[in-house]
């Protein structure tokens, strides 16, 4: 094939798709509804997973050190605990710190501590942060094992809720994605089927004339790619203006649950090349797909 | 040009079209084919262009032996067979001369030779004014002046013309096989399947009458 044909079949291609207008505004519509579904539920599920980690992070395991150990001793711990494996972050406070801290709460009764300030009853503390909640018991008894610790105190019962709902959040935002991916599959098959089907005459009258099959293919193949991006483009476009008048409502909005949720949601910018790029790829994927699948199906003449 | 040796064919679904059909077409024919529906007349089309190969036999067109053309020879085949259908079989999508200059196209000719080509064709077969039009804004006789239009752009040794007459007036039919006579006469074989009798009399050319897939009589013209 010259490479004259080639600029031919392009330019054939990106002419189907004007002649052959209601199929392709059909099939447009099909696949930026799907894009736009499968977006809106991979948004969703991002988000979830966000706030979820939000809410796991507010989760510290507290430490208390013993009496027994010097200053140094103490703050000697840290290397310790952070050489567990699961442990992501540590702050420590000292008794001094702590006293006061105490004091502080106390405002005007503050004098009441002042006989303690020769004998500090409060223990030197470590706020810990884990890495994955779900091995947080293990983790606290690896803490528990350490020289100099008093104690741990540790929310067991709110990480395994926690868990839990992470898991289900995760687990159902994939089942959602994959529901509505496996949905669009068959519903934009099914279009490029009708599309070719519309047009099996064309291709056995091209068969009839001593068309190669490459050359009926390519035209049909320009056109799905062209379609699949297009689509792609105009999925993403709409979900981006719509996810941003979200974020904005959602900024302004009065609920405590919101305000509290807000920062932690994903900015659009921060998926949106992945987003694009994932549209394009299926979008041309289906593109070729159709083309190859479909259109061979009529080229047995 | 076309010979069958002993082609018999029987379709998958058990119908036998044609039994032990023996026929030689000379280059520079011009045949009728005619025969009641059903007799095997699509069949033995659909040979000639390698739609279908016969259960037993052999066909040859042009030298060729279809039995053991490998399907990536076919398109190549094709070209150099000019085809016109009772229904034209014009894409609705391009113009008149888009659809001539698309049997050009597949060939790989250069874009100067086809725009060389295609008028040439057209003004030949007097559509030089219809060459904007598209086929549903045309009549069937110009429509079918078209088709055979993107027959003859390829300049094919052979016709075959499927009741090409079949969707048009008879004043018109006659037209047509009159412009398939004129193109016989510069040597291309021609192969013209129909039902129309009265048109077979005006012309004086050799008739291969099928009846339940076997020739029933093969009487030639009397020139």
């Amino acid at each position: 094939m010259g490479l004259g044909s080639v600029r031919y079949l392009v330019g054939e291609g990106a002419k189907n798709i004007q002649a052959n207008r209601q199929m392709s505004v059909a099939s447009i519509g099909v696949l930026v509804a799907c894009m736009l579904l499968i977006g809106a539920a991979v948004l969703f599920s991002l988000n979830a997973d966000a706030i979820m980690g939000y809410i796991e992070s507010q989760n510290d395991v507290v430490v208390f050190v013993a009496d027994r150990a010097t200053d140094a001793q103490a703050e000697g711990l840290k290397t310790a605990l952070e050489a567990i494996d699961n442990v992501a972050s540590t702050r420590y406070i000292s008794k001094e710190e702590a006293l006061r801290g105490q004091m502080e709460k106390l405002g005007n009764s503050a004098y009441l501590m002042d006989t303690l300030m020769e004998d500090n009853p409060l223990p030197a503390t470590y706020y810990v942060k884990v890495k994955d909640l779900e091995r947080l018991t293990e983790t606290v008894k690896e803490i528990q094992r350490l020289d100099l610790v008093l104690d741990v105190n540790s929310p067991t019962d709110v990480a395994a809720t926690l868990v839990g709902i992470k898991k289900g959040v995760s687990l159902g935002g994939l089942g959602i994605v994959a529901i509505l991916g496996a949905v669009s599959v068959l519903i934009v098959s099914n279009t490029i089927k009708l599309t070719v089907f519309s047009r099996r005459r064309e291709i056995s009258i091209m068969k009839y004339v001593g068309a190669t099959d490459s050359f009926i293919r390519l035209p049909f193949l320009v056109e799905g790619v062209i379609i699949g991006l297009l689509s792609a483009l105009l999925a993403f476009g709409l979900l981006w203006i719509a996810y941003y008048y979200l974020l904005d409502w959602m900024g302004n909005a009065t609920s405590s649950w919101i305000q509290l949720a807000y920062p932690n949601l994903i900015q659009f910018e921060d998926i949106a090349w992945r987003m694009l790029g994932g549209f394009c790829g299926a979008g041309a994927a289906f593109g070729v797909a159709g083309s190859m699948f479909f259109v061979g199906k009529y080229l047995k003449v | 040009m076309i010979t069958f040796k002993d082609v018999s064919k029987t379709y998958e679904n058990g119908t036998h079209a044609l039994y032990h059909v023996s026929l030689h077409i000379e280059k520079g024919e011009f045949v009728f084919v005619v025969g009641p529906s059903g007799a095997g007349k699509s069949t033995f089309i659909k040979m000639l262009l390698r739609e279908e190969t016969p259960t037993k036999g052999t066909v040859f067109v042009d030298g060729r032996n279809l039995n053991t053309m490998k399907r990536r020879q076919i398109p190549a085949f094709r070209r150099t067979i000019g085809v016109v259908f009772q229904d034209f079989r014009l894409i609705p999508t391009m113009t008149v001369y888009e659809n001539v200059a698309f049997a050009l196209q597949v060939t790989n000719v250069s874009s100067k030779y086809i725009r060389r080509r295609v008028p040439y064709i057209l003004d030949l077969l007097g559509l030089a004014k219809k060459a904007r039009c598209y086929p549903p804004e045309i009549s069937g006789g110009e429509q079918q002046r078209v088709a055979l239009a993107r027959a003859l752009v390829n300049n094919p040794s052979l016709i075959i013309a499927d009741e090409p007459t079949g969707n048009i007036d008879p004043e018109l039919s006659y037209e047509i096989v009159d412009l398939l006579n004129e193109i016989n006469r510069c040597g291309t074989t021609i192969v013209m399947v129909t039902h129309a009798h009265e048109l077979v009399s005006q012309f004086d050319h050799r008739v291969i009458a099928i009846e339940r897939g076997r020739v029933k009589l093969d009487r030639g013209g009397t020139q």
